[in-house]
This record gives structure tokens, sequence and C-alpha cells, in this order.
């Protein structure tokens, strides 16, 4: 009897891009097996090209609706760094809490809204709202606090408006910080909630290692579990090497399989994202994120890919805690009114900063009018492509005799684990009308 | 306390027509103290976000791009019950968005507006260029005025 495995989920709307998970095999010979994906929204470098240098971070901020802070705070970092313009410390630490805020945004989305329906068994998180009713809620709650901590900041939930090269345009107020901290202090307690029921599901995460080359900031000075200062690390290598030479990390090639470019570094791939970070600077986490990571097991050099949304979930405790302490010495100090202060000059420059689901590195060029003439944008999901694919090349032999379906479950899993950003520029409605 | 209605433009702005809800927002954004019961919201392309901004309102209306096999600058009004997504999303990712599953979430946790009208406009020209198409853009006043109408009724 033969044994014919065929998965095609091949999808395509009209224009949002989707990843695909292509697996021919024939008893237990694997003929095809591919993680395709379109290419990112590039077009948005060729768009801020001929724009003011203080307008750029607020065009970038539409690459993406989940991650419009990081790409704004990229561009931001770029910028500063090509005019050498400096911000102050205030600045400073209120972009760290206001990117802290966006990784818990994603983080619980993730988690709950995405992971978690695996976790369970079901397709999407609707069904959940009636068999697990409060966690859902929990979920959802953490999720707000989020959203509003960025929109506090951020001056809207999504797409923020007061990042400037230079400062802010609009600061909270001290009253509106303490309000942020009494919140996130139930932000955690919600969040503890959340680890001891995802806990009861764990062994529902595959247990699948490949041995994988990782790649995070890292911040020596202080040393900081960073997701916004730091040079370029990796586990192959022991010092890490400036953000201003990301091209030597990246190595962008291009595959047949994929319009997206892949990128390599030391090895055929690369992981990025939370447990990259993990892997790199775990010791550097908050006290009750460390406590999470025992909950699970998670311990660095970890290289189970499944196990990113359980580093996900130890950073949202993390940047949740460290906010509260953040706050605090904010708030000692006083808060002070400062102007946006910030000269044109010609340059060039590159920013990183660490985006939920991984490194991300902005740079661009202006000229002697602060006139963008350049830009250069590397995602962290491009980064993850090629590393997709070796995960499945080396999965798929492991699991060829489960069955069709369960491999199909552990590939998407697999991908879902990785939260790849393949469709966010474009969100618009595809309907037909009920007869 | 809250406005009785919460508005929503939906898109991308660097999209094309895709960014159609935006522009109107924008539009009225600036008219907004001629509507006291009504808070305008740029949600561009935020997703499942849109989830938070709904809970406390009596009606939410949504205004967006919408393939619906019309022709290109219609504007039509409905209901979520009205229509039937065709989006075949693959769950791979927090990017992929479909409003009438963020609705149906809304509902299931009890924070959904009782009353939701949505906007649809069909698209001429979705793609990257900073300006709606020809079409939509003469369009344009109608949409505000078909909205205006709505929120004043």
């Amino acid at each position: 009897m033969t044994n014919k495995i065929d998965i095609n989920v091949k999808h395509i709307t009209r224009v949002e891009g989707h990843g695909n998970i292509v697996l021919n095999a024939n008893n237990g010979t694997i003929e095809k097996l591919q993680w395709q994906v379109p290419e990112s929204p590039r077009f948005f470098e060729a768009m801020v090209r001929g724009q003011r240098y203080e307008d750029i971070q607020i065009i970038v901020s539409r690459i993406c609706g989940i991650c419009s802070v990081t790409h704004s705070l990229a561009a931001t970092k770029a910028i500063e760094n090509a005019m050498n313009i400096d911000v102050s410390e205030q600045t400073d630490i209120i972009r760290v809490l206001l990117h802290y805020a966006e990784q818990l945004e994603s983080h619980v989305l993730h988690i709950g809204y995405l992971a978690a329906p695996d976790f369970f068994g079901v397709k999407s998180v609707v069904p959940l709202t009636t068999t697990n009713t409060e966690t859902v809620k929990t979920i959802v709650k953490a999720h707000r606090a989020a959203n509003e901590w960025m929109g506090l900041i951020g001056g809207r939930p999504t797409h923020p408006i007061t990042i400037k090269p230079g400062g802010f345009t609009k600061i909270p107020t001290e009253k509106q910080f303490k309000e942020l901290q009494t919140k996130l202090q139930q932000t955690i307690q919600d969040l503890k909630v959340i680890a001891d029921v995802i806990a009861t599901v764990a062994d529902k995460i595959p247990a699948f290692e490949r041995d994988t080359e990782y790649v995070a900031l890292k911040q020596t000075t202080p040393p900081t579990y960073t997701f916004y200062h730091g040079d370029i690390a990796t586990t192959d290598m022991t010092e890490a090497i400036p953000v201003d030479q990301w091209h030597n990390v990246t190595n962008e090639y291009v595959v047949e399989q994929s319009t997206a470019k892949w990128t390599k570094w030391h090895r055929d791939s690369y992981a990025v994202g939370a447990l990259a970070r993990y892997n790199i600077n775990a010791e550097l986490l908050s006290d009750t994120a460390k406590e999470v990571a025992k909950m699970f097991s998670l311990e660095k050099g970890c290289c189970n890919p499944y196990m990113n949304t359980i580093a996900q979930l130890v950073e949202c405790v993390h940047v949740a805690e460290t906010a509260v302490e953040m706050i605090d010495g904010l708030l000692t100090k006083g808060l002070k009114e400062e102007a946006v202060t910030a000269t044109p000059k010609a340059g060039k420059g590159a920013g990183a900063v660490e985006a939920p689901r991984g490194i991300l590195f902005h740079e661009y060029e202006f000229d002697n009018n602060g006139i963008c003439t350049g830009a250069d944008i590397c995602i962290p999901t491009n980064q993850n492509h090629a590393n997709i694919q070796k995960d499945f090349e080396e999965l798929v032999p492991q699991i060829i005799s489960e069955g069709q379906d369960s491999i199909r479950l552990k590939l998407e899993m697999l991908v879902r684990a990785y939260d790849p950003c393949i469709s966010c520029s474009t969100h618009m409605l595809d309907v037909k009308f009920v007869e | 306390m809250k406005n009785k209605t919460i508005v929503l433009g939906l898109g991308n702005p660097l999209m094309g027509d895709e960014g159609v809800g935006i522009y109107i927002i924008n539009e009225f954004l600036k008219r907004k103290n001629d509507f006291t019961q009504a808070e305008f919201v740029d949600a561009g392309t935020s997703g499942m976000s849109i989830l938070h901004l709904l809970e406390g309102y009596e009606k939410a209306v949504f205004i967006d791009c919408a393939v619906m096999q019309t022709t290109a600058g219609t504007i039509e009004k409905f209901s979520p019950a009205d229509i039937e997504s065709v989006k075949n999303l693959m769950h791979y990712s927090l990017h992929e968005a479909d409003l009438l599953k963020i609705i149906d979430l809304a509902r299931q946790l009890g924070q959904c507006p009782t009353d939701v009208v949505i906007f649809g406009i069909e698209p001429q020209t979705i793609g990257p260029q900073s300006k709606l198409s020809r079409t939509l853009r003469d369009n344009i006043q109608d949409y505000i005025a078909a909205i205006t109408a709505e929120l004043t009724e």
C-alpha cells in the first residue's frame, strides 16, 4: 500500500500575501518540502525617498499594524544616528517604556489568539470564549492594558504620533504614569494566571529541537535584557558587532522557492525573536519572568522553536515588571518639559531595535536639507524564513509516519510559533452579500 | 462618559484605495466638533486591537475598503449580518485580520455595541501609493455625506 502525503496549503487573496507550506511525500520519501513566502512590503523604502527626516517615522509606522511602534523607533534611531542627534535620558526611558508596551501587546495577542487555540485543540480563539471564558477574558484584559499603555505614550494605540527625532512631542503626566503603574501591577497578576493556564496544556508543545544560531541585540552598559539598545549578538560568537555593520549579519540572498529574500550569518540560517533574545540575555530577566521560565523548564540554550511562544510569555512578565520599576525611577527624578530639538544635516545611519518577532534594521541616508535619499529595511520575518525551512527539513523526517493531519498541524504550529509578518500592510474586507 | 458612537476608519493610506477609511476619518477629525455624540479613530491596520476600541459604545461605525464585486467607487452600507467574509485566513500570523471575526469575538465577550454599521467602499487601485485613485477622490464628498447622514439621523 502506498502512503502518500500531499500537503499544499497554498492560499492567495487579492492583495494580502500569505506563506505556503508544501510537502509531497511517497512511502516515507520526501519529494518536496518548502516554506514559500512572498516578499515583504519593501516598497516603503521607495516611498520614504524624497521625504523629510521628521516625517519618516510616521510613514514607516504604516508598514505594520502590529509592530508600528517598533518600526517608528528603528527609523528614529537611524535618523538620529545619521544626523548625530542626541536625546535626553528621559526621552530614552520613555521610548523604552513605549517599546515595552508593544512587546506586551504583540506577545499577548500571539499567545492568546494564535497559539492558545493550538494548545486547546480548536481552530481559533472564538470557541474558547465558551469553553475557557475566564481565561480568554484575562487574555483580553492584558491585551487591552498593553493597548492603552501604547496609546498613552504613543498618542494613539497604533501608528504612534508622538515620536520625533530628538524627543517626544508630548509625554504623559505624572498622574498618568502612576495610573499606568497601578494597571501594570494588575497585569503582572493577570500574566501569572495566563502562565498557570498555559502550563496545564504545555504538553501540547512539540518536543522538537534543532541546533540553531540565534541572533539578537545585546546591551552590556548597563547589562540589560534589551529590546532597544545594544549591539548585534549571536549564539555562535562571543563578541557582538555594531549595528551599523548589520549588512554583515543579514547577508540577504535570493532563493527560487520564495520571492522574499532570505538571510544567513554563520550557518545556512539563523533565528530571531523572543527565543533568540532569551538565549542571549536570559540571566538579565526580572525575577518573576525567571520564575515563569522555570515553570516551563525553559533554559538558556533551548533550541525548540515551538518554545518561542513560552519565551514570549516570559518577556511579557519581564516588560510589565521592569516597567513598574522604570516608572518609579522616572518619577523620582521628576518629569521635565523638553523641547524637541533636531537640526537636519547630511548623513547616513542605521538603527536596530527588537520587534516582538525579532531584530529589525532600518538604514537611511539624507542630504543637507534632511531629505531622504536612500533607505534600506530588513524585517525580522525575512530573517526567519530560511530557519523555518531548515526546521521543516529536520522535523518532517522525524514525524513522517504520523499521518498527514498531524504533520500538517505540526508544520502550521511551527510557522505560527515564529509569527511571521507576511500580510500586514493591507487588511481590507473581502465579502459577498448574503442572499 | 463616553460618546454614544465610535467611528473607526480602517486601512493603510500608503496602499492607495485600501486606505480610503483613513482619508475619510481624517476629514471627520477636522470637523469633529460638529459631532458631539461621536468619537473618530484612525485605527489603521491594527487588526485585533480594534476589539478594545468598541466596549462602552452604543454604536460602532466602520469605514473600510471592501471588495464587494461592485463598480469601483461604490459605497455600500451594511451590517455584519448582511455579509459573509470570503477571506480565507491561514491563522499563521497576527498580521492577518478579518473585521467580521473581530466583531464576532467582541460579541462573544459581551463587549460589542448593539448597533454595528459598516460602510464598505469598492476600490479601484490597491498598491503602494499615498493617494486615492481618481474615482474615489471624485466621490469623497458623497462618502462623507452618506456617513454624516448616518451619524445625524
